[in-house]
């Protein structure tokens, strides 16, 4: 885990020129927003803005050297004046802004510095948000925080409003699948992972994987099967789908695979024909689109896109698919 | 590394610093104990970020050889494991040497364990000590400043300020002060020091009482080094460092009224114990209330009324009032901890008024003093 100051400026030249610019005239704000899509880079980001702010003696003054025992220390997470949140299950609790609240009005460990991040700060509960705001508002003069979000709609606005808001561009999918075939992997499969992900290393991960091979013709099948034979789509679900997608993160893949094929469809039907992402089964593909309308293809993409949500709600999973299906099945000449 | 050791040693130095490492601790670093041999000996350190305590075994003591060191080196063991391990090992000697990667093997009699130790180099770097700026104070009377205060200080982290102790140091005094903003106890001491630096930190406490729980109790000197962002506590063999308060304490020597109206002088035990009466029935109600009221005759009446309870009334002869006549009402047990913490065996209680605040002193002693908020009653 972990990329250098290189690998990322690679990926986020706009944000580390603006770090590298900051620290260098020493107007490093009191607290940052990293928005941006998942696997942008910007928990490596803020590690490497950690590293920066605490080396010992950094390269050209901003470079972190990754070889002082700050730098290494920040690397496996054992400095104690750099704290990271993550959510406790599901969500940011406000005990857990307390204890840092608690921990930060005390006097640094080594050095007057200390660096916080929260990680899904989107998924702080009202209170622990709240609770935030004085704290965030009335820093330290030596102390940094950083908020990391993929969701920066999801948050307080008197949160936003108090922190430099920095995006995090995602790759363009061109050159993601780009990077995907230099790393060898199949150009069928490639435009496909470049949708799935924006980590490259995870969509490498994924394309050697198993476990997604079979998703994806899981859920080729279900879609099959609500379209030929809407009966079935029920059995389909228990013998298929329950049985491969079991964690909640798993489910929210195989929407997004759902998903995929809807928006395919709809490529086709526009005429888009380089767009597609599922390039084994165009065949079949366009002989579906042929027998679909443009709006029937929209209202089956907001059924998956509610799904997704009410994923995140923690809706029951079986109850969920099984409305998704109906959904997706609504208008046609049966049921 | 790689040293031999007498276990009891060993384990009272452990079970020390052992009073520093928590379980629950958001790095994972600090879950152990850091082992360093040097040529002097070995030294044991336990953090849980907040406190660190350092104990170091020297290697020889009275002619008597404790450790023999055949390499020096550092390690972090698993805190939870070692201690168990140390307190349990069969002889009284102890083998801990370090082999290759982190495994760390101990061995006694004909025990061996092997466990993996962590890199020493992870392990968060305390503070050097600097020998000049150092003043020195008796460990009772260390102890006994710390029991006088930290009682006061606020549980509330609204104010994260007030949950600590204000040290000053100035002009060879040593002025202790918390507060929870209902009541104040201050503590004044003599101290030796050769510098001339005055202070003013904010210490934790939670840190002041631990302190108070690992120290002895007998009259040697412990130092005491104030650096820009920890306080160290050093005794015999034992380093006790602390994380300060961050921000100004509040100005308190505006809030301690310098005369008075009304003053009254009692025994403090015969005080206390109608206070502690009065409170059983107060203990019902809100706040804990009490009321005192003079009478004639050099007379005071301390009441409590909870009307679905009971009233109770008690007279206290005191040994002297002076002044105005007064009715106030406080809470019990700000009275109690307070009356608790003073010295001497008559003491001085001088009010201002039914609304402003008192403050308690013992007869003739002007280093400890406590001020407490009356409560408002109609």
């Amino acid at each position: 885990m972990g990329k250098t100051w290189e690998q990322l400026e690679a990926i986020q030249p706009v944000v580390l020129k603006m770090f590298k610019n900051s620290i260098e005239k020493d107007r490093l704000a009191h607290a940052y927003l990293f928005e941006g899509m998942k696997g942008t880079g910007k928990r490596e980001a803020s590690m490497l803005l950690a590293k920066s702010r605490f080396c010992l003696k950094p390269l050209d003054g901003y470079v972190p050297c990754e070889t002082c025992s700050n730098c290494k220390r920040i690397n496996s997470g054992n400095h104690p004046d750099v704290h990271i949140l993550e959510p406790d299950g599901h969500s940011i609790k406000k005990s857990q802004i307390q204890s840092l609240q608690e921990e930060f009005s005390k006097t640094g460990v080594e050095s007057k510095r200390k660096l916080y991040v929260i990680v899904h700060a989107d998924r702080m509960t009202v209170n622990a948000a709240n609770s935030l705001l004085k704290f965030l508002e009335e820093p330290h003069s030596e102390t940094t925080a950083v908020l990391i979000t993929e969701q920066s709609q999801q948050m307080l606005p008197t949160i936003l409003s108090r922190c430099q808001a920095i995006s995090f561009k995602p790759l363009s999918p061109a050159e993601m699948i780009q990077q995907l075939k230099n790393n060898g992997v199949d150009p069928a499969q490639a435009p496909l992972l470049a949708q799935i992900t924006n980590n490259l290393n995870e969509a490498l991960q994924y394309s050697s994987d198993d476990w997604f091979v079979q998703a994806q013709k899981i859920v080729l099948k279900l879609y099959e099967v609500v379209k030929k034979n809407p009966l079935e789509a029920m059995v389909a679900l228990q013998e298929d789908w329950f049985l491969h997608f079991k964690e909640k993160e798993q489910i929210d893949r195989g929407l997004d695979l759902l998903l995929l094929i809807f928006k395919d469809l709809l490529y086709i039907q526009l005429g888009k024909q380089d767009q597609v992402v599922h390039l084994n089964e165009r065949n079949r593909l366009e002989q579906f689109a042929l027998q679909s309308s443009t709006k029937r293809l929209t209202e089956q993409m907001t059924a998956v896109l509610e799904a997704k949500r009410k994923l995140q709600a923690n809706m029951n999973p079986q109850l969920l698919m099984e409305q998704l299906v109906l959904k997706l099945q609504e208008g046609s000449s049966f049921v | 590394m790689k040293f031999i050791i007498q276990r009891d040693r060993l384990v009272q130095s452990v079970q020390d610093v052992m009073k520093a490492v928590t379980s629950r601790t958001t790095i994972p670093i600090l879950t152990g104990i850091k082992i360093v041999a040097s040529e002097e000996g070995v030294t044991l350190t336990g953090s849980d970020s907040d406190i660190s305590i350092e104990s170091f075994i020297p290697k020889e003591e009275d002619g008597d050889e404790i450790v023999e060191i055949k390499q020096a080196g550092a390690i972090v063991l698993q805190a939870k494991f070692f201690s168990e391990i140390v307190k349990k090992l069969p002889t009284d000697s102890v083998e801990i040497s370090v082999e290759n990667h982190l495994q760390t093997v101990i061995r006694s009699g004909k025990s061996e364990f092997n466990l993996n130790g962590l890199d020493a180099e992870e392990y968060p770097h305390l503070p050097q000590v600097e020998e000049e700026n150092v003043f020195k104070i008796p460990t009772d009377l260390l102890k006994a400043m710390v029991r006088q205060t930290v009682f006061a200080v606020s549980t509330s982290e609204t104010r994260p300020i007030l949950t600590g102790v204000n040290w000053k140091v100035e002009n060879g005094t040593l002025t202790c002060i918390a507060t929870d903003s209902h009541r104040l106890a201050l503590r004044k001491a003599q101290i030796e020091t050769n510098a001339s630096e005055s202070y003013n930190v904010v210490i934790p406490g939670k840190s002041l009482s631990e302190l108070s729980k690992i120290l002895d109790d007998n009259n040697d000197l412990i130092d005491i080094v104030i650096t820009e962002n920890q306080v160290l506590f050093k005794a015999e063999h034992l380093l006790f460092f602390s994380r300060l308060l961050e921000g100004n304490y509040p100005d308190t020597s505006r809030l301690i009224p310098s005369d008075s109206k009304t003053d009254v002088v009692v025994n403090t035990k015969e005080f206390l114990q109608a206070i502690d009466r009065a409170s059983l029935l107060a203990k019902e109600g809100r706040n804990n209330v009490v009321k005192l009221s003079t009478i004639d005759g050099g007379v005071i009446e301390i009441s409590s009324n909870t009307p679905e309870i009971g009233k109770v009334v008690e007279e206290v002869q005191s040994k002297s009032v002076e002044g105005e006549e007064l009715k106030i009402s406080f809470s019990a047990k700000f009275m109690m901890d307070a009356l608790k913490a003073l010295e001497g065996s008559e003491i001085t209680i001088s009010f201002t008024g039914a609304m402003r605040p008192f403050i308690i002193k013992p007869l003739n002693d002007e280093s400890i003093l406590q001020l407490i908020l009356p409560v408002r009653t109609y």
